[in-house]
């Protein structure tokens, strides 16, 4: 790597904010922490940080409105969302408006560590892939052919239905980030697809994941986001 | 005195209501008129020549309007007492004649004003019984609209006083967890610096693992605050079983790496209504519970499968089993016997009261038992929605 990268964290407590900026310090990340709304837009216009970590409840202003006016701005920037246990919608909120991920209050370093890579290599990969298109993904020993059509599993194929494999495609072009369960049926079905149900997904889902052998506890390509969405593994 | 009066008039017409409508009215007017026969026979026999009977029977008229009802027989009784005045009260004496001069116009001028009068008599009554059905309306609407304001006033108290239990319980979580979050996090920061000498590294771990379960504490409390007094709805939202206790699993193994759990799926699709959070924590909950105090951290499973209309999961260890106070208090649904609140067992008492808190919220069932071969299984189920309500 030839130089650091930066981090804005825009978190209100500082406790929090210390110990995320010591833990990324550690880990070879530059950090510049914000303790207000204003403040992070502010540092943000003045740094130029490779990733934003949002605290979802500031004092001053609303996170979701911070989000709102990076996400309006030419300059793509992984987000991460933090959020508490409790408050899905706003989660779900979050991640249709453009963040790229979120972590639950209370989370551990290693979760945020985790979070902040994916992001970071997903961003890496779209600069390099300038918008084309990938014909096949490789995700561990699961290939996915978009060309051809086909999902090959430690080289056997596996046949999914037409449904089935467009929700994979959808998954693996969006490797690495949580895509929510209205987002996937949109795709999928059309804007009136789900109509307020997803129960059709969640079963699709349910026989991908028999297909692929998948267990839930020891996700291998596809993590469940519980009451959020799903996202695929990308390492 | 008058109160006695008006008991007797009360008496008398409840009696004269009694009486059906036809009859009532037909006697009404028969008397009446016959009344005014023998007035009009006195006065005419003590005055002699021109006479007042007309007076007498107009008055007859008003009278009988009054207590009939409708239009009928105030106009039949003013046409009868204009042909008895005609054939008893005037020359000739006993028979109908039309022949003196002027009498046909004084005929029909008393037949006109006991029409009149009758009309008028009949819309005061109308007018009466609409006002008393009027004021009976509006008292009614008077009481209701009293009532519902009394119910509405409940209403807003009761959920006043849930929106600020609420608010306490976002507060006290938020302020728990912030701190706790930190100092867990800060110290995962120092376990991992080169820095730290080994015998400190233990004490820092201590810590770690101290501020965990009190993350999950809290977790615990602040659900069986919301499931217990029962104010606050559970949330729920169809979910996937498997992903739920997938995700509960997830959680467990990033608190104990060390410890192996098996997730044993069902091929049925399990796709029930629960609040996601809360079933997850009973998981959590079930799965520590037998990692901490089974004594057996290498062969847990948890299992999910079908059972006619429930969506069960069961845990089991092959651990040293259930000991007959927990197994009792569980059967009883009672909450856990004082003696595991001791420091061995922190935790274990609440968090069984939680499980059964929350399942019991579910109208599911809950349930322990020691297996034959070894260990302690705890089972618990969901209605499903094909389930009879």
């Amino acid at each position: 790597m030839n130089e650091k990268q930066t981090i804005l964290i825009i978190e209100d407590e500082r406790s929090i904010s210390n110990f995320i900026s010591r833990a990324l310090n550690a880990n070879d990340y530059r950090t510049i922490p914000a303790y207000t709304g204003k403040e992070g837009l502010s540092l943000f216009f003045s740094h130029g940080p490779d990733l934003v970590l949002l605290d979802l409840g500031l004092p001053d202003m609303d996170g979701l409105e911070i989000l709102a006016q990076l996400r309006g701005l030419p300059r793509e920037v992984p987000i991460i969302i933090i959020s508490a246990r409790d408050r899905e919608a706003e989660k779900v909120r979050a991640l249709d408006m453009g963040a790229d991920d979120y972590v639950v209050k209370p989370f551990g370093v290693s979760e945020v560590l985790a979070r902040i890579r994916s992001a970071l290599r997903r961003a890496e990969r779209l600069k390099l892939s300038q918008g084309i298109q990938r014909d096949s993904y490789q995700i561990k020993d699961l290939t996915i052919d978009l060309a051809k059509h086909q999902v090959l599993l430690a080289g056997e194929e596996v046949h999914f239905t037409q449904n089935e494999f467009k929700i994979i495609e959808l998954l693996a072009i969006h490797a690495g980030k949580v895509l929510t369960y209205d987002f996937i049926l949109e795709h999928i079905w059309g804007p009136y697809g789900g109509s307020g149900s997803n129960q059709i997904l969640r079963v699709n889902m349910a026989n991908i994941r028999r297909k692929l052998k998948e267990n839930p506890s020891e996700p291998k390509y596809i993590h469940t986001e519980l009451g959020i969405g799903y996202r695929m593994l990308d390492d | 005195m008058s109160q006695r009066f008006k008991n007797l008039y009360h008496w008398l017409n409840i009696q004269f209501h009694r009486i059906p409508a036809i009859p009532r009215n037909f006697g009404v007017m028969a008397l009446f008129l016959c009344c005014a026969y023998w007035i009009s026979s006195i006065l005419i026999s003590h005055t002699g020549g021109e006479n007042n009977s007309a007076l007498v029977f107009v008055l007859a008229v008003v009278l009988i309007s009054l207590l009939t009802s409708g239009y009928f027989y105030g106009v039949a009784a003013s046409i009868i007492g204009a042909l008895f005045i005609n054939i008893y009260f005037m020359e000739p004496y006993d028979a109908f004649s039309l022949s003196r001069t002027g009498y046909p116009v004084a005929m029909l001028s008393m037949v006109v004003i006991s029409c009149v009068v009758c009309a008028l008599t009949a819309r005061v009554k109308k007018q009466a019984i609409e006002a008393v059905h009027r004021e009976k309306k509006t008292r009614a609407l008077y009481e209701q609209n009293e009532k519902l304001n009394a119910e509405k006033a409940a209403i807003q108290l009761e959920s006043e006083r849930a929106a600020i239990r609420e608010n306490i319980l976002r507060a006290v979580s938020h302020d728990l967890r912030t701190p706790l979050t930190s100092i867990s996090g800060t110290v995962s920061v120092l376990l991992e610096s080169p820095e730290i000498s080994p015998k400190n590294l233990t004490m820092l771990s201590d810590i770690k693992q101290d501020a965990d379960s009190l993350i999950v504490m809290v977790e615990n409390l602040l659900s069986v605050t919301r499931v217990q007094d029962g104010t606050m709805p559970l949330k729920m939202r169809e979910e996937m079983l498997e992903e739920v206790a997938g995700d509960a699993l997830l959680t467990t193994r990033r608190r104990f790496p060390d410890c192996h759990v098996e997730l044993d799926l069902s091929e049925d699709i399990l796709y029930l209504p629960m609040d996601p959070l809360l079933v997850k924590q009973v998981i959590v909950n079930l799965l520590e519970n037998a990692i901490r105090h089974s004594g057996d951290t290498e062969h847990i499973t948890l299992r999910l499968y079908r059972q006619e209309d429930w969506a069960v999961a069961e845990v089991r260890d092959r651990g040293r089993g259930l000991s007959s106070e927990v197994y009792q208090a569980v059967k009883a649904g009672q909450p856990m016997p004082r003696s595991l609140s001791g420091d061995s067992t922190r935790g274990m008492g609440i968090g069984l009261s939680v499980c059964q808190n929350i399942i019991k919220a579910h109208g599911g069932f809950f349930t322990a038992e020691n297996h034959t071969e070894g260990g302690a299984v705890f089972r618990f189920g969901l209605p499903t929605e094909d389930q009879p309500a």
